[in-house]
């Protein structure tokens, strides 16, 4: 799991100098929209793995925000953003989404060797978590080094608890985005949802509704993808269940979705496959 | 001594606070108690029978394999007469106790049930027909009957099929379940199998060790949102009906129930046969004793004492006693199992004996072992409900960072089952004495990330209690600590010893460890 963690933290700081880049570079360049295998690039014994993906001989890098799931050998990847400028994984950064496809294939099983030309990376409780969480680590790396009994304490502070959310309140909306045809929320939003869920109990609030969609996207080629017909469903359900487990009344939850699969546009098709949350006070 | 004495009175103040007279009295108690009745068990007859009246000790050693394992029972010794995880409560003769040896690290080794069998002719309750034979079926005074239990020390799980807890509903499952090969007869028996009046499926597993519970029992620390979802598909974690929070799922491989109290109810009812309900106050007996049980290596008969002054500080029982549960450890602070760096470099003196030679020696490739384990990256690459969890396939890591990462017990810290190969064709272990499932899924279904709609298994594991098929095949991780008292390993009892276990890995990840770094390894895991 911590594996996750510290992968989460260099997609992280990946997924912000895209964000970045995204900004700098007005207007974006291209939209790209493709299914390919995925590529898998091994940068060095103490880094971790890299993937690209290749379409009419030019490699895009594939990266998703934290947990929102990384492309895998075996299946192929929709390939959905805009091109930036610069370089990740020796190829073209885009800021968009890859998304792993349900079904097997065999041919994608490609894993590229060390070669030393692009630069890996590899995260680390040093560089997670809050700043108190890193000073405390820091200290504690200090003072093991000189007694090792210390090495059997936890390296990672607990974050303090949340502060209970103060009125005056109003209305929030959460959006959660998902990968293709699944309904499985990434876990910074999992996080977000359970701080608005604590939101709207401190806010007593009135009504917690929750939306899902499904959506279709639309290929450079001209071919549509469209999601299966009981997805909006089931992650409006996945999500309304989450938040009455964490304490929210089911006369407060209204839940539903939208049957109907969001047309493709080829550009940002990736943000309509989303839930959306709000809480009235 | 006094370093020991002072460690658990600062223990005690932390557990019984309500009045310092009482606490005082209470731990000054349980330290005097440590104190007489530590001890080296008596190493002829380790075996501890149900129902036999002896005194729980606070702190007893038991030759293993490599040297000793250390139990420590941190409420003090007791007398076990009358205390239901020591007495036969059922109708066969068994109690808790029968699996769950003190002298196999509170498991249960093959040599120690081998011994159990030449000692009683095969009449042990032990060996009940319920499930210490391949069968209830087969007759149970042949030793081939008992031959899975015997030769991999497995006790047989039957459950039902469609997949029902107790006082619920069957599920709908999302795959059929065919017997491809039976070896053991009771899958296709008309009284025991799946086309029984009861269909039922018979798989075979080893039972896991009942110690360091506290690190089991509680929710992961510093891996948001772990503490209320699953890692794999952000799907909720069940509710402990004890407490109405989140439960952690860590206890059992197939995380069918979820508490000591659950768990306890269930094996009276199945390995114990018994006719009647444990009381409230039986369950919570057990409880208590099974939360106050640690175990680790203590001594290897190489690199003698494993704990006191100059010891890597995450061995022995006591480490485990003190530590803080539920936490990462794979960094470089924690290492999983804290620092071996004080047996980097052995210093053995020039006029040293041969054993001390040996013991640097041995020290030495432990704490290469460690640096192996935590630092040795390789690909992981197409384990079911891990890979594709959104780690990516293939996923590079080593042992510690990848699945074994809690702190001090070495399995996966978020609650989550994985598909090793351990079951699953084509990556188990060949496996002829086992049954062969053919699993063939529901179109409909989410089909596993890597074998598809159609798998040949050992074991469907978690998929027989969640009928899922992304499940079938997978396990919950579990805790690396006392391996030299209970061989063999992985949940169908594959790996007869710690050198089978590491060629697994080998073999299943390409990863290509040497000898020698295979031997580190071995002796790595044999002192934890």
């Amino acid at each position: 799991m911590r594996r996750t963690f510290e992968f989460s933290r260099v997609a992280a700081g990946i997924w912000a100098l895209t964000a970045f880049a995204s900004q700098a570079a007005e207007p974006p360049v291209a939209a790209v929209a493709f299914i390919a295998c995925p590529i898998a690039r091994d940068t060095g014994p103490d880094t971790d793995l890299c993937f690209i993906a290749e379409k009419d001989g030019t490699r895009y890098a594939l990266v998703n925000p934290p947990d929102w799931g990384v492309p895998q050998l075996k299946h192929r990847v929709l390939v959905e953003g805009r091109v930036l400028a610069g370089s990740f994984c020796g190829a073209i950064m885009i800021e968009g989404r890859a998304s792993v496809l349900p079904e097997i294939d065999e041919s994608c099983n490609v894993v590229l060797p060390f070669d030393g030309t692009v630069k890996g990376s590899a995260g680390g409780v040093f560089n997670s978590g809050s700043p108190q969480q890193r000073a405390y680590a820091q200290d504690l790396a200090r003072r093991a080094s000189l007694d090792p009994s210390l090495s059997v304490q936890p390296a990672i502070l607990d974050p303090p608890p949340l502060q209970p959310p103060q009125p005056p309140f109003e209305a929030r909306t959460l959006t959660i985005t998902y990968p293709f045809n699944s309904d499985r929320g990434p876990g910074p939003d999992m996080i977000k949802l359970k701080e608005l869920a604590a939101y709207a109990s401190a806010a007593h609030a009135k009504r917690l509704e929750v939306v899902g969609y499904r959506a279709t996207s639309r290929l450079a080629n001209g071919d549509e993808l469209v999601e299966t017909p009981s997805m909006a469903e089931a992650r409006a359900r996945k999500i309304a269940g989450i938040v009455h487990a964490l304490g929210i009344s089911d006369d407060a939850i209204r839940t539903r979705w939208e049957s109907d699969a969001v047309a493709g546009k080829g550009d940002l098709d990736w943000q309509n496959r989303k839930v959306e949350v709000t809480v009235t006070p | 001594m006094t370093t020991f004495v002072w460690i658990n009175l600062a223990h005690c103040r932390m557990k019984h606070s309500r009045s310092l007279v009482w606490s005082l009295a209470a731990c000054t108690s349980i330290v005097i108690a440590r104190l007489v009745f530590s001890a080296t068990a008596d190493a002829s007859d380790p075996w501890w029978k149900a129902g036999e009246p002896r005194i729980m000790p606070a702190r007893a050693d038991y030759l293993d394999a490599s040297g000793r394992v250390t139990v420590v029972h941190e409420r003090g010794s007791f007398q076990t007469k009358g205390h239901p995880f020591f007495s036969p409560i059922g109708s066969n003769g068994r109690a808790c106790i029968t699996c769950h040896q003190p002298s196999d690290a509170m498991g249960l080794s093959v040599d120690t049930i081998r011994r159990r069998w030449e000692a009683t002719s095969g009449k042990d309750p032990l060996f009940a027909p319920i499930d210490g034979s391949n069968c209830p079926s087969l007759p149970q005074a042949d030793r081939a009957s008992h031959s899975l239990l015997l030769d991999r020390g497995l006790i047989r799980v039957y459950l039902p099929w469609p997949p029902r807890r107790a006082g619920a509903a069957a599920l709908q499952p999302e795959f059929t379940i065919e017997v491809i090969n039976d070896p053991t007869g009771c899958n296709n028996d008309p009284v025991y199998g799946l086309h029984s009046a009861v269909p039922t499926i018979s798989v075979f597993r080893r039972p896991r060790p009942v110690a360091n519970l506290k690190y089991l029992l509680e929710l992961p620390h510093g891996v948001p949102p772990a503490d209320f979802l699953f890692y794999n598909d952000k799907t909720l974690l069940p509710i402990n009906p004890e407490t109405g929070g989140f439960a952690t799922l860590q206890l059992m491989s197939d995380g069918r129930d979820l508490t000591p109290k659950l768990q306890a109810r269930d094996a009276a009812a199945t390995h114990l046969e018994a006719r009647q309900a444990l009381s409230s106050e039986q369950l919570q007996q057990i409880e208590d004793f099974e939360k106050s049980i640690y175990a680790a290596q203590g001594f290897d008969n190489t690199g003698l004492a494993l704990t006191g002054e100059g010891a890597p500080p995450g061995l022995g029982p006591e480490a485990l006693e003190n530590g803080a549960p539920a936490r990462l450890g794979n960094n470089p602070i924690n290492r999983i199992f804290g620092s071996f760096a004080m047996w980097q470099k052995a210093a053995v003196a020039e006029d040293a004996t041969a054993q001390q030679h040996q013991q640097g020696l041995f020290r030495e490739s432990v704490a290469r072992g460690a640096d192996i384990f935590y630092l040795r990256r390789f690909l992981i690459s197409d384990v079911g409900k891990y890979n594709d969890k959104g780690l990516g396939n293939p996923f590079k890591r080593s042992c510690g960072s990848g699945c074994h990462n809690t702190l001090l017990m070495g399995m996966d810290l978020a609650p989550g089952y994985m598909d090793l190969g351990l079951n699953n064709l084509p990556w188990a272990t060949p496996r002829p004495d086992l049954p062969l499932f053919k699993v063939v899924c529901d179109p409909s279904a989410p089909a596993q990330s890597y074998l598809g709609r159609v798998i040949y298994t050992h074991d469907p594991g978690r998929a027989l209690i969640t009928g899922k098929c992304i499940d079938v095949g997978a396990s919950m991780t579990q805790q690396s600590r006392g391996l030299a008292a209970r061989a063999p390993y992985f949940m169908n009892g594959s790996a007869a010893n710690l050198r089978e276990l590491v060629d697994f890995y080998d073999r299943r990840f390409n990863i290509g460890y040497n000898e020698s770094e295979k031997q580190d390894l071995v002796n790595f895991l044999s002192v934890l």
